[in-house]
């Protein structure tokens, strides 16, 4: 019972946060309701008892990509007069709600059909950080190495951009 | 159960895609591009949770290494085009075309 309506008042606060993103004009603004879906979503993965995810999540996603979103656009110094304007936001908000409710109503009656699954009580460890790090080094080894290797590229793309201009001046 | 997180998933997913079609800023259409992400994360961790397996915890790992990875390149292109052109518009970005 509580923890419905735990999962009430986290996908209600995650859904608000989306709104606010797509809907505030300033980009702080919307940063900020970014960081409250975050959060909440973190919330949500600990109710699934995904531990090592939940850490994970508030501490890359809500610490580090987002202040490091913030500290773009702290550092870019954006002024409302600097914004693009965007007259018809609220009719493109309109004509794409039109367009995705077919899509969305779709994938709604889609998800209905996967046959109901009552939670069951899981073990010990799972989510834990043991256990999710055994799967990912045993079945896992080939994407893991993959995705060092992109991180690898992304550090020296970083570093080809930020080098160009210090050439050019 | 786990249809209340599928749909959930599903909703975040279509504001991430409203934000990236409706916006003309920059750093609003990406944060939208890390929602849509979070989304698939949050169905992948749904999923794995009702299968009892932790290949779900997985990919929602390598999910948020690709968006680190994702976020510090957008992020320096972003402001290399602020530096020349001094806007934040999505129009900017046509001079990457090419």
């Amino acid at each position: 019972m509580f923890a419905e309506w735990l999962f009430a008042a986290f996908s209600i606060l995650a859904v608000l946060g989306g709104i606010g993103l797509v809907t505030f004009r300033h980009p702080m603004n919307s940063a900020m309701s970014l960081v409250v879906t975050m959060i909440s979503l973190a919330g949500l993965y600990a109710l699934l008892s995904a531990k090592l995810i939940f850490a994970i999540q508030l501490i890359v996603y809500a610490g580090a990509i987002m202040s490091l979103i913030i500290f773009i656009i702290m550092f870019l110094n954006v002024r409302t007069e600097d914004l693009p304007e965007e007259k018809g936001r609220f009719l493109y908000l309109f004509g794409g709600v039109v367009v995705l409710a077919p899509v969305f109503f779709f994938l709604k009656k889609i998800i209905q059909s996967i046959p109901a699954t009552k939670a069951t009580i899981l073990g010990d460890g799972f989510g834990g950080i043991k256990e999710v790090g055994l799967v990912l080094f045993k079945d896992w080894l080939l994407p893991f190495e993959i995705v060092s290797i992109l991180l690898l590229v992304a550090l020296v793309g970083a570093v080809v951009l930020a080098g160009k201009r210090r050439m050019s001046k | 159960m786990i249809q209340n997180y599928l749909i959930l998933s599903v909703i975040l997913f279509c504001i991430g895609i409203l934000g990236v079609v409706s916006r003309r800023n920059v750093l609003i259409v990406f944060m939208s591009i890390e929602l849509m992400l979070n989304a698939a994360n949050l169905a992948f961790i749904a999923f794995s949770r009702f299968h009892e397996s932790m290949d779900g915890h997985v990919l929602a790992l390598m999910v948020m290494a690709v968006a680190a990875a994702e976020a510090a390149l957008a992020l320096a292109v972003v402001i290399l085009l602020h530096k020349h052109k001094g806007k934040l518009d999505t129009d900017v970005f046509s001079l990457l075309k090419g």
